[in-house]
């Protein structure tokens, strides 16, 4: 078995090898046949592919401890379903995961490109380049399919990826990340055939939001599981791991919206191809910190050979990609110049700088440590107040931005104009920020902020869909409902986007409930069966321990009543479970949600001394926390809304691009 | 060209803070000596481990984590301690020198995955 996993491998890395090859052969001396050739490579590519992950998942399935993948990452007992998630449990599958997704995608992408020739011609090449590196790492340095000597068992999984969210955080995260190859090799596709027109922005429209929508799932999938499954109280400790999610992201975000400036105005395409490179380098730094360990992380590997080889090719796809934007910058000309810098170019101009400038304070944070290291010889790190202080001074502007920059006028805004239409958003955050003050909850100046210009963006989207809505209705004499779902209708792209920020409101409210605003308290002394504590209104009374056996663990519980203003709430049972297999105890939260104020009391028993029955309990109570993952929903009805295929759109497109395209003829 | 120049702001900005604030020096357990400033100590846990976290303070030892530096440093600490916590761990903890002992900040105390496991992802610390 393990010798068809490596056949199938080393023949994707000859296909993909091949696609580039002859693909740029075929693309530079516009060779027809040679270049549809190519393309059958790529697609076959992904059969290869496929075969090769098959033939791990069954491997996995089995147990088959022979393949020592197998044996380092599940055990007999496992059960199937995490069994089958170790195939992105360890970095030999992860990288094959990666592999697996990018030829899918590239597969995808070049098929229902097939028509446009000259536009795929050079895409290939490059796809075939990215698949080219992994497919070389999973065949000669990494390989998924070594084998020994079975032994009895293997070592198991840690605990705390014995999670249903680890079943779903890896692979969403992967396909976002991959997925931004593909409006990359459409961008360096477009370069290299000197066409830089708006099409590759166009044909991969639906690819970034879609990555970008995966990547953000996959993120707050990932926050989430931190926040019921690790149990300090978090949902996000800016660490590199995940930074590294988060600065793709930040990144596909800015060229979301720089697109559609390019699309509208003709401008900042230098801008776009410098950020499509920036968000696909940043996908494949991001594998790169999760699977090398070069950054002190909790999470990393320590000493792994993949990390000479990751920095090399992004060395080489870094210098590639300036080197090629450099040579065409002639051809990146702007069609027009901003008019004014009161206008919709300028706040989504605006917009972009807060998330790059915010993305890169973040890389710059992750690379600190090595920074330091290569030129003064010491180890230097910086952590929570670094970010946060940058999350502040980016973040705020850019939240008061989403709510400026929709109702601004393109081209040129007069300041009357401006005045009229900022009347009602504006009256909407003082009343917020007088009432938060008036409440005393004017203590932390973020939150303060951050709650204004919540209501001021708030405001801003609700008057979009009035306006739109009651338009409708003048024009059409529709009701009301159905002007408000046929506005939708005929601009997905513009309601999915308000939607998205709405979702992105709600995650802000949340992220500053529950951090500004948190309460924390843990006794010093621990608490004795019957003692009781207090925090924000609710009383905490311990009763007592309780220990049973599970299948796999030892688990000890408290039974914690709580209570407020007299009358009973609820029983919770924070404890800590213990692993004899894995040697290893992990901490098992209880969280209760309040719907008074969509907020958490999570308590942790942070030490149990069962002889005593001390327990030391941590509790925190997190108001509004339950918003963030209620955004996630919102984010992907938005994305959905936005991503739906609209047919006057695309007949439209087609008439725009049409004549374009013929007198190519490649 | 807007877009560069403020770029470049930014980035002397970023220089600027990242520089002079907010940074800690990461030391292993043979570095440490003569350093009482403020700094994040890197290092594998050497048993006995003693005390009690809640109490008095947690003690144990902490060697390199690679090399072949024998220097371990006794620690005193307060605080959470992560479910990973063992002998043999790889740890993080930030404090500053006493005498001979490095006494760490309260709750500091961050493991790292063994190198074996899957990057589990999560953290312990705050």
């Amino acid at each position: 078995m393990a010798e068809l996993g490596r056949a199938a491998l080393l023949v994707t890395f000859g296909l993909v090898v091949y696609a580039l090859v002859a693909g740029s052969l075929a693309a530079w001396k516009r060779r027809r046949r040679l270049a549809l050739s190519a393309q059958n490579a790529l697609l076959a590519a992904f059969g290869t592919t496929l075969v090769a992950a098959t033939v791990l998942l069954v491997a996995l399935a089995r147990r088959d401890f022979t393949f020592q993948y197998v044996a380092q990452h599940t055990s007999r007992s496992l059960p199937l379903g995490y069994a089958l998630s170790a195939f992105w449990g360890g970095q030999e599958g992860s990288l094959l995961l990666w592999l697996l997704i990018l030829s899918g995608y590239s597969a995808l992408a070049v098929w229902l490109n097939r028509r446009a020739r000259d536009l795929v011609a050079w895409v290939v090449p490059v796809l075939g380049l990215v698949a080219a590196f992994f497919a070389f790492m999973l065949c000669f340095v990494s390989s998924p399919f070594v084998v020994a000597p079975a032994p009895g068992d293997g070592a198991g999984m840690v605990p705390s990826l014995q999670n249903p969210y680890m079943l779903a955080h890896p692979p969403m995260l992967y396909l976002g990340y991959v997925g931004l190859t593909i409006p990359f090799a459409f961008g360096m596709g477009a370069l290299l055939s000197r066409r830089t027109d708006e099409r590759w922005i166009v044909a991969t429209r639906r690819w970034t939001l879609a990555a970008w929508t995966f990547l953000g799932i996959g993120q707050l999938l990932g926050a989430h599981w931190a926040y019921v499954e690790i149990g300090w109280g978090g949902y996000y400790a800016w660490d590199p791991v995940e930074n590294a999610a988060l600065m793709p992201w930040l990144a596909a975000t800015a060229f979301l919206h720089s697109v559609m400036i390019q699309e509208k105005r003709g401008m900042l395409k230098v801008w776009n191809m410098v950020l499509v490179s920036l968000a696909f380098l940043l996908s494949i730094f991001g594998t790169f910190l999760t699977r090398s360990g070069v950054v002190n992380s909790i999470h990393s590997f320590s000493q792994s050979p993949l990390g000479g080889w990751f920095l090399g090719f992004i060395a080489l796809m870094t210098a590639a990609t300036v080197a090629l934007i450099y040579i065409r910058l002639p051809l990146l000309k702007a069609r027009t110049r901003l008019e004014s810098l009161v206008s919709r170019e300028a706040t989504f101009l605006y917009n972009n700088l807060l998330l790059v400038a915010l993305c890169l304070t973040i890389l710059w944070g992750v690379m600190y440590p090595l920074l330091t290291q290569a030129l003064r010889g010491e180890t230097r790190s910086v952590s929570k107040p670094y970010y946060d202080f940058f999350l502040h001074t980016f973040g705020l502007p850019l939240l008061l931005l989403m709510g400026i920059g929709p109702l601004v006028a393109w081209r040129r805004a007069s300041v009357r104009a401006l005045g009229r239409t900022f009347l009602v958003p504006l009256l909407a955050a003082v009343v917020t920020g007088v009432a938060l003050i008036g409440v005393g909850l004017g203590g932390s100046t973020p939150g303060l902020l951050t709650y204004t210009f919540s209501a001021f963006v708030a405001a801003s989207i609700v008057l979009e869909f009035w306006r739109g809505t009651n338009a409708r209705r003048a024009i059409a004499g529709e009701s009301l409902p159905r002007a408000f779902t046929s506005l939708v209708a005929r601009n997905r792209r513009r309601y999915g986007g308000y939607v998205v920020h709405a979702a992105v409101l709600l995650l802000a409210i949340g992220i500053a409930g529950s951090s500004a605003y948190q309460t924390v308290r843990e006794p010093a002394h621990g608490l004795r069966p019957r003692q009781s504590m207090e925090i924000a209104g609710y009383t905490l009374t311990y009763r007592g321990l309780s220990t049973r056996q599970e299948a796999d663990a030892q688990a000890t519980r408290a039974t914690v009543d709580v209570t407020r203003g007299g009358s009973h709430v609820t029983t919770l049972h924070p404890g800590k479970n213990w692993y004899p297999v894995e040697q290893q105890t992990s901490n098992e939260v209880s969280i209760y949600h309040d719907p008074r104020n969509v907020g958490d009391l999570f308590t942790i028993a942070d030490q149990i001394d069962p002889k005593s029955q001390v327990l030391f309990l941590k509790v925190l109570v997190k108001p509004l926390v339950n918003l963030i993952w209620v955004a996630g929903f919102i984010f992907v009805l938005g994305s959905v809304i936005a991503m739906w295929p609209d047919a006057v759109e695309q007949r439209r497109l087609a008439e725009r691009y049409a004549p374009a395209a013929m007198s190519a003829g490649l | 060209m807007i877009a560069l120049s403020v770029a470049a702001a930014l980035a002397v900005f970023i220089l600027y803070t990242a520089v002079v604030g907010g940074a800690t020096t990461q030391l292993s357990p043979s570095e440490l000596a003569g350093h009482t400033g403020h700094v994040a100590l890197v290092g594998t846990v050497v048993g006995p481990v003693s005390g009690d976290a809640h109490g008095a303070g947690l003690r144990f030892r902490v060697k390199d984590v690679s090399g072949t530096s024998r220097v371990t440093v006794p620690i005193v600490y307060t605080g959470s301690v992560p479910d990973l916590f063992k002998v043999g761990r790889h740890i993080v903890l930030t404090g500053r020198l006493h005498g001979a002992t490095f006494v760490g900040d309260d709750g500091s105390l961050v493991t790292k995955c063994p190198s074996k496991y899957a990057p589990a992802k999560g953290s312990s610390s705050t």
